[in-house]
């Protein structure tokens, strides 16, 4: 397309009146249609866009206010204009967000709906209404009544003789599973049925816990797995949510009552050793607690100490024994050495 | 040391200018911790302002020649530890119990004829040492067993012959040396002391134990069991050479309860006193 610079004013004319233009006036250029600024307004109330923006419909431009007066979709749930995705269902438009199930208000743009009596209903609600008011499921593909408990699929209910497990091949009941998430397979592959026997074959890990499979999140811990909100604290029952956890005989233990049940807590203070723990004659320390139990001078890691009653007293204390008792320890001492 | 002791008005002479030079430091330091052990003190009254450190955790006079106690020790509400560990001590103020914070009390090593009534009043009392004094089952207060905070009750070297029953009451022991008494039987109710880890039997007549005492976790590797040079029934003393948990293993059978009940029915006399005392340091007058 030549450019406005190249055209001469002669063969140059307004879209709207048709007529030429003066040299050095200002001309609009849409799309290669040329106007008049005066002449480049609403078709409906002749005033300037605002803001430059129009809408344009059957050749005419309109501004945004009488396009939508005009010919904009009004929602039929909440009366306002409709830009964008207009649902057009039940004989009227809607914004995707306002077109829900009249029963569960569950969003059915998407997911699809089913007209009931002059409602419109997701497949669910649609199920259990029809159920309800034959006091049983309706099979999704045959249409017949279902006696006793259906198959779930995919949202319908159907009777499990109309599928096979996609492993085995066997003919389904309402104890069939749906998988719907396997690591490897994108969420479309793996919506599939399986019987109860090939289910539990497919190596789904199951919950150390409630003995459920584990679809979403899962926690790896004492050589078994777990439901995130399942992996608790043996003590407090309290899901561990990704903090630390002790382990003992098997069970796992937040830290708190990890040292209130096994110890670590100091001989002398009786609270949590936070740092550095001293540990002799079967008890624990804090590092600045560990000290004579005769004259509380405190004792260092290298210092000699002697065992009186599974307590240290200083090599000094000792000294000032009485000199039978000084005696007897010895004695009982050596007992233990030869055990 | 180049420290220069702090100048004092005071005339510094003799062992008392030690212990005053403790006192005086600890107040202009605000120090909670007072360490007056081996200072050849032998009484508490001698070291002025001593009671007038309310603000003092623990005080321990380990090593002194101390006869008497004085109530007013009742003052240092806060202190948590009291050690008076070998002194000359034969009896305590009933005050003491009072301490509202006192946590581990150590009167090991002195001449202990007997507690104060109400002795165990104690409100938050954790560990007790009363090794090494002249103690026993008939001259301890009613109310000695009602010290459920206590985690460790030390009684060794002292004259028990039996342990009172109340013993089951400790609901918080874990740790009960009766080494060297003179201890004939030991209750039933020892074996309701779940918490229990740590139990020092050695060097006393006990013939049977119980065979509640095989329900104590008292065999895994952070437990003690010690029940060395008593009389033991010839199954509990193979069993001890094969090492404590053995014998616990043998409590908890049948057999053994058969045995016990048998024992016990048939009150054979207790075998003789053999802990020579009469050279106890504790026995001096």
């Amino acid at each position: 397309m030549p450019g406005l610079a190249t055209m001469s004013l002669d063969n140059m004319f307004c879209t709207r009146c048709g007529d030429g233009f003066e040299p050095n006036e200002k001309i609009v250029n849409s799309n290669g249609e040329l106007w008049h600024t005066n002449c480049f307004v609403c078709a409906q109330c002749f005033r300037v866009f605002p803001e430059g923006t129009f809408y344009e419909f059957e050749g005419r431009k309109y501004c945004e206010r009488d396009f939508q007066v005009l010919f904009a979709p009004c929602c039929g749930k909440c009366g306002e204009f409709v830009i964008g995705r207009v649902i057009k269902a039940m004989n009227a438009n809607w914004h995707p967000s306002c077109f829900r199930c009249e029963e569960c208000n569950v969003e059915l743009a998407d997911a699809g709906f089913i007209k009931n009596g002059g409602r419109a209903l997701c497949h669910t609600c649609n199920a259990r209404i029809k159920a309800d008011g034959l006091l049983n499921y309706m099979c999704h593909k045959c249409h017949g009544v279902i006696d006793g408990e259906p198959l779930r699929y995919r949202g319908e209910v159907y009777h499990g003789y109309h599928f096979t497990c996609a492993t085995c091949g066997v003919e389904l009941d309402h104890t069939a599973r749906e998988v719907k998430h396997r690591p490897g397979y994108a969420a479309n592959d793996v919506n599939n049925l399986f019987c109860l026997r090939c289910h539990d074959k497919m190596g789904i890990p199951i919950c150390g816990a409630c003995r459920r499979p584990i679809e979403e999140r899962i926690v790896t811990a004492l050589g078994k797995h777990w439901h995130v909100e399942h992996f608790v604290c043996a003590k407090c029952e309290k899901p561990f949510h990704g903090h630390r956890h002790y382990e003992k005989k098997g069970l796992a233990y937040c830290e708190q009552h990890y040292h209130q049940l096994f110890g670590n807590l100091c001989y002398v203070c009786n609270q949590v050793i936070a740092g550095d723990v001293f540990t002799a004659l079967n008890k624990a320390w804090c590092v600045h607690h560990f000290a004579c139990s005769v004259c509380d001078a405190p004792l260092s890691t290298r210092s000699k100490f002697y065992e009186y009653d599974e307590r240290p007293a200083c090599r000094r204390c000792y000294e000032k024994f009485p000199a039978e008792l000084r005696r007897r320890l010895r004695r009982a001492h050596h007992y233990t050495i030869r055990r | 040391m180049s420290h220069q002791p702090p100048v004092s008005c005071i005339p510094n002479t003799g062992k008392m200018s030690k212990a005053k030079k403790v006192i005086e430091e600890a107040k202009e330091n605000n120090n909670p911790e007072i360490d007056l052990v081996d200072k050849g003190l032998s009484s508490l009254d001698e070291i002025p302002g001593l009671f007038s450190l309310a603000n003092i955790t623990r005080l321990s006079v380990s090593h002194n020649k101390i006869q008497v106690v004085p109530a007013a020790l009742a003052n240092l509400a806060n202190l948590e530890i009291l050690n008076l560990a070998n002194n000359y001590i034969t009896e305590l103020p009933v005050s003491l119990s009072s301490l509202p914070k006192l946590r581990i009390l150590n009167v090991s090593l002195n001449r202990l004829n007997g507690l104060p009534r109400g002795f165990g009043s104690f409100p938050v009392l954790e560990i007790l040492d009363l090794t090494y004094n002249n103690l026993n089952e008939k001259n301890l207060p009613g109310n000695f067993f009602i010290m459920d905070s206590l985690r460790a009750l030390y009684l060794g070297d002292n004259d028990f012959e039996y342990l009172p029953a109340e013993i089951g009451n400790l609901k918080n022991l874990q740790i009960l040396s009766m080494r060297e008494n003179d201890l004939i039987e030991v209750p039933r109710e020892l074996g309701q002391l779940a918490r229990l880890r740590e139990l020092h039997l050695q060097g006393n007549r006990l013939v049977v134990l119980p065979p509640e005492i095989g329900s104590l976790d008292l065999a895994s590797n952070k437990s003690v069991l010690r029940l060395e040079g008593n009389f033991w029934v010839p199954h509990i003393e193979d069993q001890l050479k094969l090492g404590p948990s053995h014998v616990l293993d043998y409590l908890r059978s049948e057999t053994y309860k058969v045995l016990y009940s048998r024992h016990m029915s048939a009150k054979p006399a207790p075998p003789p006193q053999t802990l020579d005392k009469s050279k106890k340091a504790s026995r001096a007058a």
